[in-house]
């Protein structure tokens, strides 16, 4: 259905971009050959605006922008494809879906008149994939935040865009439910061969969600790299102390060493003294590992 | 009825309706442009847009006449490009109906319009979705019962039009004589009766027009 992309050779997408808004101007350089990028920087640093112009939705004062090799945008020789021509999806982070439309018209809103029919097998691909069978006549009023969001997805998939781009998708989602989100976008993505930006400022969904990371910080676009380099280091403990053998790996892929006399240092939630006197310390594995 | 009696009554409505078939369109447009877009005199506009809603009717009917009579500037060219002559027809009715039934439309459409999450309207573009889809499939659907509400207000307000009608469209018998008119012809002639007949008429229509209006403001508030 949707394999690999056939040149995956070109870039998914390239852009530099100048973006004013008010009296704010943000500027990038964006690279993203394949996989997912994250925009990662505290908020008010530039990556929705960012995100609003690669989508087309803003005109950015210079720069270009190309997406498997076609020139979207480009000031000096003045183009410009309207938004509705990218072929790029959009997930905001809420009011994505029509409320007076039941689940399955949202997801087959963006389809071409002859598709929207009922049996669309894609579209049913689609509802089995992202587990919203029993909710396809329900009104998005009365579905819950993640449900939303998996339904604005499948919507987004659906019309088969060349990227797509997530503005802070699962912002509004309790803890489990953005970790199981995750996954399942992860998953489409990969499944879909769609190459994706996702913007968040949260530093370990940008861990989970990130092939690359660029980093934004007050306007501008600073950093891009693989996660465990952009991104700020999780907690750490420092442990020294005399060994007392050697240390064995555990089936879960935390190490376990038990020492003679020792000083351990670290937050409490890394250090669980365990009911016979010794003591693991959990280290977080290197983030680019994960 | 005699055919004299019935006339202003099919005279009114037909007025009214052309006037909301000018209304709708340009109000709609209207209502979104100011809702949607920003311009350099985007407040100007707003003001004027406004405009026929505070002035006293008589005064929007003289600057009708000023703008649209045989020496005003647009109606001396419609007379001598087209061989239109606009004033003391029922087409003047229907334009003075239409000047003061559009703010209706317009101040009811726009808060509306602006209520629209713009992400929807930008997540449908994402979609593929051209501007002028983006507007009948999200932006009207989810501003349809304001947009009806202010369609009924307009009608209302275009039936009902009496001082400007009666400066620019004239009060001829079998011509331009609609039922606010006719009501005042009536009385001055002290034939009550007569007057009263339009009176039942025009008040059943505008109540049960304004009943309309009220249930689906109401329903916009309850949801």
């Amino acid at each position: 259905m949707n394999g690999p992309p056939p040149e995956a050779a070109v870039p998914a997408l390239e852009a530099r971009l100048t973006v004013t808004a008010g009296d704010f101007t943000v500027t990038s350089e964006v690279q993203l050959r394949e996989g997912v990028l994250v925009f990662f920087g505290p908020s008010g640093a530039g990556k929705t605006l960012t995100l609003q112009a690669l989508a087309g939705l803003l005109r950015p004062r210079e720069g270009f922008l190309r997406v498997r090799g076609e020139w979207l945008f480009d000031s000096e020789r003045r183009v410009d494809v309207p938004a509705h021509r990218r072929r790029i999806g959009y997930v905001p982070q809420a009011h994505a879906l029509l409320p007076f439309l039941d689940v399955v018209e949202n997801v087959r809103f963006g389809l071409p008149r002859r598709e929207r029919r009922a049996d669309n097998p894609r579209i049913r691909a689609l509802f089995e994939e992202l587990g919203l069978a029993h909710l396809a006549h329900a009104r998005p009023p009365q579905l819950s935040g993640g449900e939303r969001q998996r339904v604005a997805l499948a919507r987004a998939l659906a019309v088969q865009p060349r990227l797509l781009l997530l503005d802070e998708p699962f912002a509004s989602i309790d803890r489990e439910g953005r970790a199981e989100l995750r996954r399942s976008l992860r998953e489409a993505l990969r499944r879909h061969g769609t190459p994706a930006v996702f913007v968040t400022h949260d530093a370990e969904e940008a861990r989970v969600m990130g092939d690359s990371v660029l980093r934004f910080v007050r306007g501008r676009s600073v950093e891009c790299g693989p996660p465990g380099v952009v991104l700020p280091r999780g907690p750490s403990v420092a442990v020294s102390g005399v060994a007392a053998g050697t240390p064995g790996q555990r089936p879960d892929g935390s190490v376990e060493l038990a020492l003679g006399e020792a000083t351990v240092r670290g937050p409490a939630s890394l250090l669980r003294p365990a009911a016979d006197g010794r003591l693991t310390v959990e280290l977080p594995a290197p983030p680019d590992e994960t | 009825m005699s055919d004299a009696r019935l006339f202003p009554i099919t005279l009114s409505l037909q007025v009214a309706s052309l006037a909301m078939a000018l209304v709708a369109p340009a109000g709609l447009a209207l209502a979104w442009v100011q809702a949607r877009r920003r311009y350099p005199l985007r407040s100007v506009v707003d003001g004027l847009v406004l405009l026929p809603l505070v002035l006293p009717p008589s005064v929007v009917g003289f600057l009708l006449v000023v703008v649209f009579g045989r020496r005003g500037p647009v109606g001396a060219w419609l007379e001598a490009v087209l061989d239109v002559r606009l004033i003391f027809t029922p087409a003047a009715a229907v334009l003075a109906s239409s000047v003061v039934a559009l703010p209706m439309l317009v101040k009811t459409a726009q808060p509306a319009f602006e209520a629209v999450p713009p992400e929807l309207e930008a997540v449908s573009r994402s979609l593929g979705l051209p501007p002028w889809s983006v507007f009948w499939r999200v932006t009207l659907p989810s501003a349809w019962r304001s947009v009806l509400a202010g369609l009924v207000l307009a009608f209302a307000r275009a039936v009902g039009e009496f001082g400007a009608t009666l400066m620019f469209a004239g009060n001829i018998p079998g011509r331009t004589n609609t039922m606010p008119l006719e009501i005042f012809s009536a009385y001055q002639a002290g034939e009550d009766a007569r007057a009263l007949v339009y009176v039942v008429v025009l008040s059943s229509l505008s109540l049960g027009v304004a009943l309309l209006a009220a249930r689906m403001t109401g329903a916009v508030e309850a949801r």
